[in-house]
């Protein structure tokens, strides 16, 4: 128990921006017909702005990996709508409203185009462009359309990105609420700035340009639906979507017993640059009616390099997805609640200044995904003996995320930059095992094809198949994490982020054994093999050498002796364990020539196994 | 010429028979039989024979839309597949795009791995590889290694089909070739698919997926057309069999047997089709074809009476992705069996659950509990017992209005009539908004456009949709009820074959591309004459999925005639800016543009059927005054209604609306104010101009 939890809760900030009590629309009465069909059209908006960005993007981390998100935000900063892209993306445009806000006061004209990525001023960090278009209706402003995309290169001291930096200036480009066009005039100058300043102009521009079209066709769209419904009507009924988010997710968190859970401390391998000194992570679960706390008071202070996490931009729609997706989860039947300001409500989230999660600036913080990512790992682990069949065991709970980059042919002035978002997996749950290589918790991006890759840059993938090591025991069994090894076949730099999760591999349950760490390992071109750290920055690998990246696997969950021999045996079949760990790990018998199962045997071992452990 | 479309759908089976001589149309209806379809299929043909007075024997062509494909996949029930690729990626098909289907949720079921279309025991990778972009071979196949494969799956039998697919095949196919030849020799009785043959584009994943789903319904559909064109032979069928593919032309039964993956998608293309020969016939410039039947509402948008087709990338059938060409149609969940709930925020909602065919909607009483749109309908008075008497169908409006009550009205706390047309209006949202996205979100203004309705209940959502989207006509065929069936009338026959080229166009060798386009060009059509049409009626196209260097989604652009290089250059070019601005609201003039794709699509033309004159078969014309219930300016209102005999109206006939025509398989609702005419050939075309104004 938490002494001091119910000051963490008064300090604890929801994602919900201050509201003024001045009204641009009134509410009036709107049928439920109507709230459905302009709930409908709201969706179809967001999804719209997303989808046009995907395929007008330029850079693969947009287009192919599609880490964007874009929506409406009304003038309080409350989200009125947003895409399901990514959801690190989802929620974050308020805090990206309200950092605008505090430079223009309400003063924005029609045609006005703002750009902004200060990560200590709503950004969920620096790479992460927001872009904001006004939407005034009969010349009053309502609010914005949003997009925010991640950048591939905004000119930091390393192409990409790296962790070992000095501060938020070595991360690239800093842009405070500017205006890139100005009443539908573009801003020469700042798009020159902007544009000789970073290593990829190409790419950049030509995202940057999808994301403006993207927010002027919320705008157009957005318009529209006033046009046929009237201001009123549309606000109310996003009042309503408001509410009905709200009352949704709070009648879920009424249902979990009030209490404080408190999840085992989590430990980080390091902050890229001190290694072998690892971070803390301290979460505290407090539910107390329909409102839930998420305190990660006793985290690690903040560390001298970019792995801090952005508090508004990052770590808030973080607390705000680890409570909806265990709580109220979204299925093929029920897309769960809408995203829009009402899912933030009953969410709050407290992490001390100046902590790993609350960082004062000029502290580097481009590199948080891994960090954040834990927190809803973090929670269901501090939940899981209340919701025994809403969590997972252990997930990956990391995002290994690597740039490759050189200058292009000598005297060019655009760089061969690429990112890839490698993935996770998940852990076992109470039905079912864990996703194998698949995008876990906070990240849900793609990967790039693997022809498209050899196509366009100077790299050939020699391996992309899951690990047969052994993998998180149970009764369900964790997720299987891939391997991956790329060749370079000219001199590349690369750099990384991420955890190999090797201090604190993800925890099973119930039983369920732990998932397994994972390794990045330069291969030389002779053979070699080099161990590297999960972090590196701006490392050279000649041509010829190869990089080995194997990736987390997540956590069993229940009783090992407890698995469907018949589970056991696919797996066995599939080369996925051999007959020997399924002997050891679950005292399951295949026998040697067609890999057939010995059912009596098995239930023999296994009574022979339960009586020992008694 | 004397031709059969036969649809055969989960529940029914339809078949239209046509002779362009004795112009006469024979419309005939069956319960499918799932267990076997070619049963009802067979037997249907006969009776449809029989009935149009004509054998077997003297039928030219018959052409089929089947769902056998997509029915082996959806019910698990394929071919177990063995994959041979590169070593190193036996696991792509299991990773796929590494993403999951939903952000919020940690449990949740991705079939291409939880249900894999090959085992991972049965994928096998071999050594060698070839490189990108020039298509080198950088290690050679061990040939070896495929030799024990085949071997070794030929001794255990325990595979049906093998997929075969390596890295940067469309490129350089010499190692899938090598492959397929050792496979061939070795394991004669498998159904092979070869990743080149199938779909000849970058991207492994998807062309993998593409494969391994070309294997893995493969053999079963190979089953089924030989025993349906076995069973129709020896009855005494001598012509063709053809099969509508989800691109919305017709192939021929040996084209079908190879690759069944491209018959996956096709059920809700036959409306389109039909749609778009409605619109020939009557010279609409544009037109959207709405099909709406019990669970579902397909949603086609044609301009300029194009079908367009949709990315490749967005394909995807049951959760496996499909890269293969196919229309550009929406669905959503949305038809007569949609049911109307409240949810537990206390929101009004409707679909996508469906009361299906059992036990139906409340008014069925049949033991459905949940109103459904049905129900709603029944309730407005727009459905009547004596108005599906035809039909067999028993409806107890009681039934209908109590559910409503119980479980909207009620918990809501509105009446009865705003209940029942608050689940219509639902509906009918939903589906404007599916229409918005296939055609306002794709540059196309649906002001611009005129709707073509099908399906049991396309009669009663037509007009009410159009409405919301400001389209002024509306127009039900009069075949209007066996929509899919009419429209493979209506088709021609395709074949398409397509190669990455990977160049910028400011870059393109021309004569290269020449070649590659005479290569694709003869392809399809030796393909085309290999059906038995004559080269005269053959045509080719080109099209190429461009983008702007550095982009990743191609937008396809129809290529002008290669005579003049600069000149082709240029105007593919320009092409590309324009479709870019269209899509996108802006274009890059400055830009260069990337030829990725090349895609030939031949068409045979098959002779098209004419139109027929409208004679009523029905000597009644009025069935009926009553009451029905519209939207008022405030409340719902009831108003006097006239219920008409549709089999009975004389071409020519005007009718103002209110007024409700019934027949046996769709019942068409003309709202206040709306004007219906009667075409001579028995289309009914609403205008809305009117209605509109009256609404605004």
């Amino acid at each position: 128990m938490q002494p001091d939890w119910s000051a963490a809760w008064d300090k604890a900030s929801s994602t919900a921006v201050g509201k003024s009590n001045e009204q641009r629309w009134q509410r009036v009465a709107v049928d439920p017909v109507t709230v459905q069909v302009v709930g409908g059209a709201l969706r179809a908006i967001a999804s719209e702005m997303a989808e046009l960005i995907f395929r007008m993007a330029y850079s693969s981390i947009i287009r192919e990996s599609r880490d964007i998100g874009a929506g409406l935000i009304d003038f309080h900063g409350r989200q009125i709508c947003e895409s399901d892209s990514t959801p690190m993306h989802c929620g974050s445009l308020p805090a990206y409203v309200k950092g605008v806000e505090r430079i223009h006061q309400g003063h924005y004209r029609e045609g006005d185009v703002i750009l902004h990525n200060h990560p200590y001023h709503g950004a969920s960090h620096s790479p992460d462009y927001g872009v904001l278009v006004p939407l005034f209706i009969d010349g009053v402003h309502i609010g914005f359309a949003g997009c925010t995309g991640h950048m591939v290169d905004i000119g930091a001291a390393n192409p990409g990105f790296s962790v070992d930096v000095p501060d938020c200036f070595a991360e690239g480009q800093l842009i405070d609420a500017v205006k890139i066009c100005d009443g539908g005039q573009r801003v020469q100058g700042v798009w020159s700035l902007l544009m000789s300043n970073v290593r990829t102009p190409e790419a950049n521009t030509g995202d940057l340009e999808a994301m403006i079209a993207s927010c002027e066709l919320g705008r157009d769209r957005f318009a529209g639906l006033t046009r046929k419904y009237g201001l009123d009507v549309v606000m109310t009924c996003v009042e309503e979507w408001m509410d009905y988010s709200e009352r949704l997710l709070r009648q879920r968190i009424a249902e979990v017993p009030d209490g404080v859970y408190q999840a085992p401390d989590g430990w980080l391998e390091d902050d890229g640059k001190h290694w072998g000194e690892p971070l803390k992570i301290a979460t505290t679960v407090v539910v107390s009616g329909s409102d839930i706390l998420i305190d990660l008071s006793g985290s690690n202070e903040q560390v001298s390099t970019g792995f801090n996490c952005p508090f508004e931009g990052s770590v808030l729609p973080t607390a705000n997805f680890a409570v909806r997706s265990c709580l109220l989860p979204e299925s093929a039947e029920s897309l769960g609640v809408p995203q829009n300001d009402g899912a933030f409500r009953p969410v709050h989230v407290y992490a001390p200044k100046g902590s790993i999660f609350n960082p004062n600036p000029p502290r580097g913080c481009e590199a948080r995904f891994t960090q954040i990512n834990r927190i809803p790992d973090q929670l269901m682990l501090a939940l899981a003996d209340v919701l025994p069949g809403a969590v997972t065991a252990g997930n990956s709970a990391n995002v290994s995320c690597f740039v490759y980059s050189a200058e292009s042919d000598a005297g060019a002035d655009d760089y061969w930059v690429t990112v890839e978002v490698n993935e996770g997996a998940y852990g076992g749950s109470l039905q079912s095992d864990g996703l194998d290589a698949v995008d876990n918790l906070m990240a849900n991006t793609r990967n790039n094809p693997i022809e498209e890759m050899e196509l366009t840059s100077p790299l050939r993938c020699e391996h992309y198949e899951l690990q047969d090591a052994a993998h998180g025991a149970g009764k369900w069994r964790g997720g299987i994490g891939a391997r991956k090894i790329w060749r370079f076949l000219a001199p590349t730099h690369a750099s990384s982020t991420g955890d190999n999760r090797s201090i604190d591999p993800p925890r099973g349950l119930f039983g369920g054994a732990s998932g397994r760490a994972g390794s990045v390992t330069h291969i030389t071109a002779n053979g070699d093999r080099h161990s590297l750290p999960a972090k590196i920055s701006n490392h050279l690998f000649a041509t010829g050498d190869a990089l080995e990246i194997s990736l987390v696997s997540g956590a069993g969950y229940g009783d090992p002796l407890e698995r469907d021999p018949m589970l056991v045996q696919t797996d066995v079949e599939n080369g996925l364990l051999s007959p020997d760990e399924a002997k050891a790990i679950y005292a399951v018998i295949i026998l040697p020539c067609g890999k057939s199962l010995d059912k009596e045997g098995t239930l023999a071992l296994r009574a022979t196994r339960a009586e020992a452990d008694r | 010429m004397k031709r059969i479309g036969i649809d055969i759908g989960g529940t029914f089976t339809d078949f239209v028979f046509w002779d362009d001589e004795a112009r006469r149309r024979v419309i005939h209806k069956l319960a499918s039989t799932p267990d076997d379809h070619s049963r009802a299929g067979v037997g249907g043909i006969l009776e449809l024979c029989d009935k149009s007075g004509v054998s077997l024997s003297e039928i030219d062509l018959i052409l089929h839309g089947t769902t056998v494909a997509t029915n082996t996949l959806l019910e698990g029930k394929g071919a177990s597949v063995a994959l041979i690729t590169n070593e190193g990626f036996r696991d792509v098909l299991h990773i796929g795009r590494k993403s999951r289907p939903l952000n919020f949720a940690h449990n949740q079921d991705l079939p291409r791995q939880s249900r894999p279309l090959v085992e991972r025991r049965l994928r096998f990778g071999v050594s060698g590889r070839i490189s990108a972009p020039t298509g080198e071979i950088v290690v050679p196949l061990d040939e070896k290694a495929v030799v024990e494969i085949a071997q070794q799956l030929r001794a255990a039998q325990s595979v049906q089909a093998v997929a075969i697919c390596c890295l940067h095949a469309y490129l350089n196919p010499a190692h899938e070739a090598r492959i397929e030849a050792i496979f061939r020799e070795h394991c004669p009785d498998l159904f092979v698919s070869v990743s080149h043959d199938i779909i000849s584009l970058y991207r492994e994943y998807e062309r993998m997926s593409t494969t391994a789903l070309n294997a893995y319904v493969g053999p079963g559909t190979s089953e089924y057309l030989s025993q349906l064109s076995d069973g129709l032979r020896k009855l005494g069928f001598g012509a063709d069999l053809c099969l509508m593919t989800s691109a919305g032309g017709v192939i021929g039964v040996g084209e079908a047997t190879k690759r069944p993956v491209s018959l996956l998608l096709s059920g809700p293309v036959g409306a389109l089709v039909a749609g778009i020969q409605c619109a020939t016939d009557l010279d609409i410039e544009n037109v959207i074809t709405l099909d709406v039947g019990g669970t579902s509402a397909d949603i086609g948008v044609a301009p300029r009476r194009e079908m367009r087709m949709k990315h490749l990338l967005d394909n995807q059938i049951a959760g496996y992705d499909a890269m293969v060409p196919m229309c550009d149609i929406g669905t959503i969940g949305a038809g007569g069996g949609s049911i109307a709930w409240i949810d537990s925020g206390g929101m009004f909602r409707v679909g996508p659950q469906s009361a299906g065919a059992e036990p139906g909607p409340a008014c069925y009483g049949r033991g459905g509990q949940y109103p459904t749109v049905t129900d709603a309908l029944v309730t407005m008075g727009w459905y009547r017992q004596e108005g599906l008497v035809e039909s067999g169908l028993e409806i107890k409006r009681e039934l209908a209005e109590d559910a409503i009550r119980r479980r909207i009205a009620e918990p809501l706390g509105i009446t009865l009539d705003q209940a029942a047309l608050g689940i219509f209006e639902i509906a009918v949202h939903n589906m404007a908004e599916a229409v918005r996205v296939g055609s306002v979100a794709r540059g196309f203004d649906p002001r611009e456009f005129c709707m073509v309705a099908y399906g049991g209940a396309g009669g009663a959502f037509a007009v009410p949709v159009a409405q919301q989207l400001n389209i002024r006509t509306v127009v039900i065929p009069p075949t209007a009820g066996v929509g899919a069936a009419g429209g493979l009338l209506c088709t021609d026959m395709h074949s398409s074959r397509q190669t990455t080229i990977w160049r910028r166009l400011d870059e393109a060798d021309v004569d290269s591309l020449r070649d590659q386009m005479d290569s694709l060009a003869s392809a399809v059509t030796s393909e085309l004459i290999g059906e038995g049409l004559e080269l005269e009626a053959i045509s080719v196209r080109f099209v190429a999925d461009c983008r702007y260097v550095g982009q990743g989604y191609e937008l396809g652009v129809t290529l002008p005639e290669l005579d003049d290089a600069i000149m082709w250059l240029q105007s593919t070019t320009e092409a590309f800016h324009q479709a870019h601005r269209r899509a996108y609201q802006r274009a890059f003039e400055d830009k260069p543009v990337m030829l990725v794709n090349l895609r030939a699509i031949g068409v045979g033309q098959i002779p098209p059927i004419g139109q027929l004159e409208w004679v009523p078969t029905s000597t009644k014309s009025s069935a009926f005054n009553g009451m029905a219930l519209f939207p008022g300016a405030q409340t719902p209102q009831w108003l006097d209604t006239q219920y008409f005999i549709r089999d009975g109206l004389e071409s020519g006939a005007r009718i103002t609306g209110p007024a409700i025509l019934e027949q046996l398989d769709t019942t068409t609702i003309v709202p206040p104010g709306a004007v219906l005419n009667v075409l001579p050939d028995g289309h009914l075309v609403i205008d809305l101009q009117e209605a509109l104004a009256h609404a605004a």
